[in-house]
């Protein structure tokens, strides 16, 4: 047996911190990020006796779009449930949850896996099944210090969705594109920051192996703790091999819980799970069934986007655009509204502002720390810029030197060039002056040119653009020296 | 008579036209309770003397400072010539099963009794914002759990102060005994079963347990959440009503707070019930309990007392013209207590995981270098046996294995109950009632000692008030004469969500029709 012979089974459980302003159940703060240890919290979240939650519909509000955009069923009717468990950092002893009648039921992605991440290089789609997509609140944090262990609140009650695959996935790199894609659409949608290093996306991974052909399921590892997408890989990648040689070996697979240690690059095992812990679930008598009748529905989906993988299609079809451009420009929604008013704004080949966009927009706005709808250079100035490029106005060199000047400035291209006297100089006589003095400076040059050096024309043209200061139209500037060579 | 005596509105009226002041009225109430209550319940509080057994032990936490500084705060707001709100310097107690900033609230149990509540319960702060004066906290059943008060971890627990060998009922009996004996005359309770009925029935007071939701329960430190329903306690109907025009409607911080309109409950208090539908029910006067030996359950009529009461009332609001509808069925009275034992204990069990040690309450002294054991040793320690039968029995019945036939078994229940009030109240229906009148309870007050530790039976407590918390409809009970002993008999009047209006004009009703029986003149043994 070797290793082709056999695939993986793989589903993620993603938990998604919504990027609402408060909490689930009460009004403090959600996100405590770089905060003192129990700085936002309150009676309600802290689970003194006596208090009530009441539900923040923001977090709902996020739930919908992100179900909607999963193509899940959402139900008319939802209920909250207690799911009970002990440990310190529940203050309640447990957690407010869904069970069985959860926001939204089923639900797919297609999930596009590019050659570069395909075995046989050969680029696919994965349909991943959505198996469960519930709203639920989080837990605190402990941590053990000095013989001692403390408690930070914080985390508790801030939204999140917990959303689980089925096991479609079949390689570590499905999983990991998986998690881009769900990381691009959550920024997309605008509900989660979605950042796996502050655990605002988070994701254990469901492994196991089988021989190509079966299809039933084998016992399943769960990896825990894993805070990068690239690190998710790794561990898969690590899990699945452990499991061929355990299997080769004639070993059985155990349903363990492994933990992956990112410096040193291995899974320990955390517990074994031999039973299902039983969490005696039962509606939450403290909440109101949430009911989403229509009114609510469709105000909530009234600005539903278009979303990215359908958008990068259509840029493909639409403009003509090569998949790598699509890729880059759909990457996030503000510069694909972006690339789309300024393809509008200037009418000409989409594929032209496309290379403008990811050659010159994309570095001014990485340098900057910027995103598309932040910069003074609108889509309509952009799409004016060429504009001057395309009529002669201005030529290339100009136009690229512009793109800052426009940003520092917050002028319009068309009054930078009017102000700074940037347009090109198509003045036969005023080129030709030029040519005379430049040749007249160079006599080792000429006569190197005259002597064969062809290669010289460029460096002619190079010096009168010098001594206009790049204004000078190249192309009429070659016409003269050539004429004056002859 | 002194002021202690007095009733809520009285007081209330009598302090607006400025004859007395709030603090004179704080000063009465302190008196009373000075000469009638005898050492607060406290933590292992030691072996009852003789003198014990001669007063009521309503509190477990006096606050006459803080009494002090609200009743001078209304007293400045008169002489300004401001409105110092509809219960100004009325006082009242406050059932420690709710949280109040800077006091300790306790649940009556070890485990919370090192616990200082860092805000307020809503009803409460209602209360105070209308200005009436809380005098502190009083004991309960721990955590709410009994019918007679005995469980709490707070001794001596509370007498019954028209025989003080007597139980005051449970588990607001703190609150019954201390309005029946005059040391406050309106108190803040609880009923999960009949937690405010019942005890009302037994100190011979007007408890009212509102339609579920239309209370706020923030603060309320939970039993069962879908049945709690905090409501007022009161020596007569009017200051029943008046306390639930302060303490009824919508809260922020309650989402299962009903957004439905509050209406004047004293404006329509004397309307009279001509034309009201008033149902008897055969099935309310008798209670079904289960035979221990031999699983079967038993059937037995009610004291010929109890029921004799009950008969009288319908006559006295038939003669004042309301139409007595007999023979309304409401067959699934009988499972009340079997759903509640599941559905409560289920919800109770949940609503306990929070005191675990780790944040607040009772920590076993003992250096635990193990989580679990630390939980083990805090909980086992801090627990009394009440809150321990419903945590084992909570878990077992909602375990997976078997929640579908005891818990979702009982949630079925729970809608026949419903079943039979909306059959019974239907405008549409055979019966159309606007109340159903029952007894409130199947005995009257029992001796101390006496059903304490027999858990099931002591339930039974609470088979003809339970109905109306699976249902969610309001109800109210009130005082309707004295047994052969002397002691207080309790009518329970059930109606429709929302109209505590219709029942609390009914009450009214009946207490002008007895207002000259002899009975209303007996005083309680306490106050002899």
């Amino acid at each position: 047996m070797t290793m082709t012979e056999y695939e993986a089974v793989i589903g993620l459980e993603t938990h998604i911190q919504l990027n609402t302003q408060t909490k689930i159940f009460c009004s403090c703060k959600a996100d405590s990020w770089n905060d003192a240890p129990n700085s936002n919290i309150c009676p309600v979240c802290c689970g003194l006796p006596g208090v009530l939650p009441v539900l923040n519909k923001a977090a709902v509000e996020k739930g919908v779009l992100l179900a909607t955009a999963m193509h899940g069923q959402i139900r008319p009717l939802s209920f909250f449930d207690r799911k009970n468990y002990f440990y310190p950092d529940l203050p309640k002893g447990y957690q407010i949850s869904q069970f069985d009648q959860s926001l939204s039921s089923g639900g797919y992605l297609d999930l596009p896996v590019p050659a570069s991440a395909s075995p046989d290089g050969q680029a696919y789609v994965r349909r991943v099944s959505i198996t469960k997509l519930h709203l639920e609140e989080d837990a605190g944090k402990t941590k053990n210090a000095g013989g001692q262990r403390f408690v930070d609140f914080n985390r508790c009650g801030v939204p999140l969705v917990e959303m689980v695959t089925g096991p479609d996935l079949r390689t570590a790199d499905e999983a990991a594109q998986y998690l881009t894609r769900l990381r691009q659409l959550l920024r997309w949608l605008g509900i989660s920051e979605a950042d796996m290093e502050r655990g605002n996306l988070r994701c254990d991974a469901n492994v196991s192996i089988r021989r190509k052909g079966e299809t039933h399921l084998n016992p399943k590892t769960e990896i825990k703790n894993v805070n990068s997408i690239e690190n998710v890989r790794a561990a898969i990648e690590h899990e699945i091999e452990r499991q061929i040689r355990e299997v080769e070996a004639g070993n059985r697979i155990f349903a363990w819980t492994l933990e992956w240690d990112e410096d040193a690059a291995v899974l320990r095992k955390m517990r074994s799970k031999e039973t299902e812990a039983d969490y005696r679930y039962f509606r939450e008598p403290d909440l109101l069934p949430i009911r989403l009748d229509d009114a609510w529905k469709t105000a909530i989906l009234a600005g539903f986007p278009e979303l990215p993988l359908e958008r990068r299609a259509r840029f493909i079809r639409e403009y003509g655009l090569p998949e790598y451009d699509a890729e880059i420009l759909t990457a996030e929604r503000k510069l694909s509204d972006y690339f789309e008013a300024a393809v509008r704004a200037y009418g000409g080949d989409p594929k032209r502002v496309s290379n403008w966009l990811m050659n010159d927009i994309l570095r001014m706005l990485n340098d900057r720390g910027l995103t598309a709808d932040q910069i003074k250079l609108a889509p309509a100035w952009l799409a004016e810029l060429l504009k001057l490029i395309d009529s002669g106005t201005i030529n290339i060199s100009t136009g690229k030197s512009l793109l800052q000047k426009v940003e520092e400035s917050g002028l319009s291209p068309a009054a930078l060039v009017e102000k700074e006297g940037l347009a090109k100089v198509s003045d036969d006589t005023a080129i030709r002056a030029v040519a005379q003095e430049v040749l007249a400076e160079n006599p080792k040059e000429v006569e190197a040119f005259k002597g064969g050096k062809d290669t010289l024309m460029g460096w002619f043209v190079g010096q009168v653009m010098r001594k206009m200061r790049g204004k000078a139209d190249p192309n009429i500037a070659r016409q003269m020296l050539e004429e004056l060579l002859k | 008579m002194e002021l202690s005596d007095l009733s809520a509105h009285e007081l209330a009226l009598y302090l607006r036209q400025r004859r007395i002041s709030a603090v004179e009225i704080l000063e009465s109430c302190l008196k009373r309770i000075e000469a009638v209550d005898g050492r607060p319940g406290r933590l292992d509080g030691g072996p009852l003397t003789v003198e014990d057994e001669q007063k009521v032990h309503s509190f477990i936490t006096l606050t006459p400072e803080r009494a002090r500084a609200q009743a001078e705060a209304v007293d400045r707001k008169i002489a300004a010539g401001e409105d110092p709100g509809p219960l100004a310097g009325v006082p009242f107690t406050v059932k420690d099963i709710f949280c109040v900033e800077g006091t300790p609230s306790t649940a009556a149990s070890r485990i919370l009794a090192n616990f200082t509540a860092p805000y307020t319960a809503t009803p409460v702060a209602r209360m105070e914002a209308a200005g009436a004066v809380m005098l502190g906290k009083v004991n309960l059943d721990e955590f709410t759990y009994g019918s007679s008060n005995e469980s709490s971890a707070f001794q001596p627990s509370p007498r019954n102060p028209w025989k003080l060998d007597r139980v005051p009922g449970g588990s607001s009996g703190g609150s019954t005994a201390s309005v029946a004996a005059g040391e406050a005359p309106l108190s803040i309770g609880t009923d999960t079963a009949g937690s405010i009925r019942q005890p009302a029935a037994f100190c011979g007071v007007v408890g009212m347990k509102p339609t579920y939701g239309r209370v706020s329960r923030y603060g309320l430190i939970a039993f069962a959440s879908s049945l709690d329903c905090p409501g007022p306690v009161a020596r007569n109907v009017t200051d029943a009503a008046l306390m639930m025009n302060t303490i009824a409607g919508a809260d922020p911080h309650d989402s299962t707070a009903a957004n439905v309109p509050v209406p004047d409950y004293l404006a329509a208090l004397e309307q009279g019930i001509k034309g009201l539908r008033i149902g008897l029910s055969p099935d309310y006067f008798r209670i079904t309990y289960p035979n221990l030996q031999n699983g079967t359950f038993e059937t037995q009529p009610l004291p010929a007392e109890i029921e004799a009461s009950v008969r009288r009332a319908a006559d006295l609001l038939a003669a004042m013209g309301a139409e007595i509808v007999e023979g309304v069925p409401m067959p699934n009275t009988r499972f009340g207590i079997p759903a509640y034992f599941v559905i409560s204990r289920v919800e109770a069990a949940s609503n306990l995981h929070r005191f675990d040690g780790v944040k607040y309450g009772y920590r076993t002294p003992e250096p635990m270098n193990d989580l679990r054991a630390m939980y083990r040793q805090s909980r086992g320690q801090g627990f009394g046996a009440q809150p321990k039968l419903r945590i084992l029995m909570g878990m077992y019945v909602s375990a997976a294995q078997y929640s579908e036939q005891y818990y979702n078994r009982a949630l079925r229940v729970r809608t026949l109950i419903r079943q039979d009030f909306d059959r019974a109240f239907d405008p549409q229906g055979p019966y159309r009632l606007n109340a159903l009148l029952t007894p409130t309870t199947p005995t009257t007050a029992f001796k101390m000692a006496a059903l304490y530790g027999d858990s099931v039976l002591m339930q039974y407590a609470d088979q003809l008030t339970v109905p109306a918390n699976h249902a969610g409809v309001p109800g109210v009970s009130l005082p309707a004469g004295l047994d052969g002993e002397g002691l207080p008999i309790g009518i329970q009047l059930l109606g429709p969500d929302y109209r505590e209006d219709v029942l609390l004009r009914i009450g009214r009703a009946y207490e002008e029709a007895t207002e000259t029986d002899p009975w209303r003149r007996v005083r309680p043994q306490a106050l002899l």
